[in-house]
């Protein structure tokens, strides 16, 4: 008979736990945040970045489903970068369930007061400075005064810069003896470069009466090849026949640089598709057949 | 398809103005310049000809086929210069092509074609169609822009304005996996305005601002492209100085400010950036930046010195030079003279490139050194060095401690003697370069070796009709998993069979072996000639074979299906060309 009684103790002092739960905790907050976001703090609107879930359960006690969110951007120290202001945020009317925002709905922009240097930078660039950070969001009553729950996440945001052109460099003229069997391209790794990115090397002929940019975007490479990963070197074997007056006698070449899943790397303007800054180089016959001088600036 | 109306108005306004200002004297018609076609055909037999994984992959279109009409046309006081150079065929590759059939408005943008037509009559300057202007360096000057604009030049004063597309609509088209097909990521019609308003003295001095305009249209496209492929917006404002004093001085000033916004499909705000009216309004994805170029030189007689100064902001973006890499500052300081009684003359320059300035991309800015010096001496008639030295190092800002640094050192001596029949040169050119990576996380080193010989000889006959030319090449790189030798060796003709016709040939044998495997063989076989078919028309042919015979770098019995023999491949090309000069 105690083993019963005690069983209806514990099934009370239970169920008593799970209505106190639900009368203190009937809004529930998951941050679903990347741990590695888009550098754009703009771009925080895409789903790649996460998801914040507002949870509304409504139970006999019902309680006030307008909301506003509070979001304060906090770095590696727990310093406060930037805060929201709570008098402009909008209110929310949760729905009973499951209400779903984006991560951009999280960090509120329009709506964050970052600190000076931290302001500047992001009007500069619409980035952070690389670095550990946390975003703290509350969930409060419009009024703003009582915190309904809270959640903070870490995460980890760096940009890329993608390599500079360095062999052959901008306007060079190599010798055609040589550079009808080898020609050596040599560039700048891509910073960061925590991961080992694809690198491919693409050169392009320029043809006669094009200008170096229309041969760049107009025409098909002759090069289209991956350098050995983790290098940043690629001996061309080009193999054509550049001592001849017919042939050409420039090129422009550019590296373009993918990440571990194979897409281009992101930067301002995605139609580069994480392409360099090109270079242009010129094939001179110094001495022998069909001696030409200058084919870069012809 | 506005443009083609407003161009059309432009040209019609243009010849109206102008009509009453021809000089009726002076009606005579001049046409110089140029027209042409060039043709390349491109074959490949691989053996096997199906295989896995696929061994070598055609480097070319098979086809290739481009048209060229440059004729300069002058009557009276006009003078209208031509530039059309273009192909029918679409090969673009770093911009998309067109699911179907290109439509005449993407022929027209086709960033692989070029429709410009530029009538100047005085001060006046008409653009229409595709324009390559180079207003300054921070403004626009990288691409190719179809549209329409004007060049006004009244006294001093320089006004130039162009409105045109430097990007064509493509849609979007997705991926499939059956059959393969990636797809076409598309891309959205860029609008570009332009102007430029200063004043000039040619050859004294430029004082002028710049201002780009471009935005991508919306719906320009039926299927847009998906993110990141964006619809942008960008202005520039650059403020241009340049000037040249009587005593060889030389100065450059440039100072621009961006606004960009990377996504137009971002809601409008007014943070981080505020409007900039009446240009653009300000979205949560806009941001503003500044660039600058400062330049100084003097010029002596036998000498010049000078230096630069570029910085670019993180945020500054031009859309007239999509590719430009921001976020760093560089100085360089260059150096060309003549010593000893001009026999020496040095060419030589010492800077540093800075990156990572924002911190966006990591802890600490990257650094790179850039050092070159060439010097070539005369020693005599007949005896000339050449020594060249090259050093780029390069510090990354992140936890990887990634360092590179390349050195090269190049030596050629060159000797020339004659007969009484013959002039003959002997040239030599030996490069060492080394080029090491250093990786602390995780700690990594890679060193490359590469060594490069070169031995030419070039007999030159008095009065024989044929010049051959030999030369042979050896090559080494080593590194951690790589060493390649490439052992090469060439003769070439060239033979004057006729007073308008020149033959020319040339054998290559090359040994191409990366240890330990055994050599890859080639021969490229090249033969063609120049003929100036009458005086103002001239054919060019040239044709080329590369046999390629791999060894057992490539053994055929990892190939599947298993071929029992060493693969091989044969390119062969046909280049043509006709050109008449008018």
């Amino acid at each position: 008979m105690q083993a019963t009684e005690m069983k209806k103790y514990y099934l009370v002092i239970i169920i008593m736990l799970c209505l106190g739960r639900v009368s203190n905790a009937q809004i529930s907050l998951n941050l679903a945040l990347n741990s590695r976001p888009q550098p754009w703090l703009a771009d925080w609107a895409s789903p790649v970045n996460g998801v914040m879930v507002i949870t509304l359960i409504q139970s006999a006690i019902q309680v006030d489903p307008a909301i506003k969110i509070r979001t304060t951007l906090l770095d590696q120290n727990g310093a406060t970068v930037g805060i929201s202001n709570i008098n402009a945020a909008r209110v929310y009317l949760l729905k009973p369930g499951v209400n779903q925002f984006t991560i951009a709905d999280a960090l509120q922009l329009q709506n964050l007061n970052l600190n000076g240097s931290v302001r500047i930078l992001l009007q500069r660039t619409g980035r952070l400075a690389a670095g550990q950070y946390q975003l703290m969001v509350e969930i409060t009553n419009t009024a703003g005064d009582v915190v309904r729950t809270k959640q903070t996440k870490p995460f980890f945001v760096a940009s890329y810069q993608l390599p500079i052109l360095m062999q052959p460099t901008n306007g060079s003229e190599l010798d055609a003896h040589i550079a009808q069997s080898v020609i050596t391209f040599r560039w700048t790794a891509l910073v960061p470069s925590n991961e080992l990115p694809t690198y491919r090397v693409q050169v392009f002929e320029i043809l006669s009466g094009q200008t170096p940019m229309q041969a760049f975007r107009g025409n098909r490479p002759l090069l289209d090849e991956q350098a050995i990963k983790g290098t940043t070197q690629y001996i061309w074997r080009p193999n054509l026949p550049m001592l001849d007056s017919t042939a050409n006698k420039r090129f422009i070449w550019t590296v373009q640089t993918l990440d571990i899943k194979g897409a281009p790397i992101p930067t301002a303007d995605m139609n580069i598709q994480g392409r360099s800054e090109p270079a242009i180089f010129g094939i001179i016959n110094q001495t022998g057949l069909n001696k030409k001088n200058d084919p870069v600036k012809q | 398809m506005k443009y083609f109306t407003r161009i059309a108005a432009f040209l019609l306004l243009f010849f109206a103005l102008h009509a009453s200002a021809q000089d009726e004297k002076k009606k005579k018609v001049t046409l110089t310049g140029d027209m042409g076609v060039w043709y390349e055909g491109y074959g490949l037999d691989k053996t096997p000809e199906q295989s896995t994984p696929n061994f070598y992959q055609p480097r070319k279109p098979w086809n290739s086929l481009r048209y060229s009409f440059n004729p300069s046309i002058t009557y009276g006081k006009w003078s209208i210069p031509v530039n059309f150079n273009f192909s029918m065929l679409q090969n673009n590759f770093l911009t998309p092509v067109t699911s179907g059939k290109q439509s005449i408005w993407q022929f027209l943008t086709n960033p692989a074609n070029n429709f410009g037509i530029s009538p100047k009559i005085g001060t006046t300057e008409i653009l229409l169609g595709t324009q390559n202007l180079h207003y300054s360096d921070l403004s626009t000057g990288d691409l190719g822009i179809f549209g329409y604009g004007v060049n006004l030049s009244p006294g001093k004063f320089r006004i130039k304005l162009f409105n045109g597309v430097s990007q064509r609509p493509i849609d979007y088209v997705a991926p499939t996996i059956l059959p393969p097909d990636p797809g076409i990521i598309g891309s959205y019609q860029r609008n570009q305005w332009m102007a430029q308003l200063g004043m000039e003295k040619e050859g004294k001095y430029f004082v002028g601002f710049n201002f780009v305009h471009a935005v991508d249209e919306r719906n320009s496209v039926t299927s847009p492209p998906l993110t990141p492929i964006d619809p942008q917006e960008n202005t520039i404002i650059s403020f241009l100085a340049t000037a040249t004093t009587g005593n060889g001085w030389n100065y450059h000033v440039e100072l621009g400010q961006s606004f960009h916004t990377r996504d137009l499909n971002t809601p409008l705000s007014i943070i981080p950036v505020e409007d900039f009216k009446p240009f653009m309004n300000a979205h949560t994805s806009t941001n503003k930046d500044n660039a600058v170029m400062l330049g100084l030189a003097k010029k002596g007689k036998d000498w010049e010195i000078g230096g630069k100064f570029n910085y670019y902001g993180a945020g500054y973006f031009s859309a007239g030079y999509p590719f430009m890499s921001n976020d760093r500052m560089e100085y360089l300081a260059n150096t060309h003279f003549n010593a000893w009684k001009k026999k020496i003359n040095v060419v030589a320059s010492i800077g540093q490139r800075f990156g990572n300035l924002s911190l966006t991309s990591g802890p600490n800015i990257t650094k790179q050194l850039i050092a070159n010096a060439n010097v070539f001496t005369q020693f005599n008639d007949n005896f000339s060095l050449n020594a060249s030295f090259n050093n780029f190092g390069f510090n990354s800002a992140d936890i990887s401690g990634y360092k590179s640094v390349s050195n090269e050192l190049s030596i050629n001596p060159s000797y020339t003697w004659n007969t009484a029949t013959m002039s003959n040169l002997i040239s030599a050119t030996y490069t060492w370069s080394k080029y090491d990576e250093t990786i602390i996380i995780p700690a990594s080193v890679t060193q490359n070796n590469t060594q490069t010989v070169l031995l030419l000889y070039v007999p030159t006959f008095f009065k024989a009709k044929i010049n051959p030319d030999l030369s042979v090449m050896w090559f080494r790189n080593t590194a951690p998993s790589i060493n390649l030798t490439l052992l090469t060796a060439t003769g070439g003709m060239t033979w004057k069979a006729g007073k308008k016709i020149n033959l020319k040939s040339q054998l290559q044998y090359n040994l191409s072996t990366t240890a330990p495997f055994t050599a890859n063989k080639n021969i490229l076989v090249t033969g063609g000639f120049d003929w100036e078919i009458y005086k103002k028309l001239t054919w060019q042919l040239l044709l080329t074979g590369n046999l390629y015979s791999y060894g057992t770098e490539l053994p055929g019995n990892s190939l599947i299906p298993v071929y029992p023999s060493d693969p091989r491949y044969i390119e062969s090309s046909i280049r043509t060309g006709l050109q008449y000069k008018f």
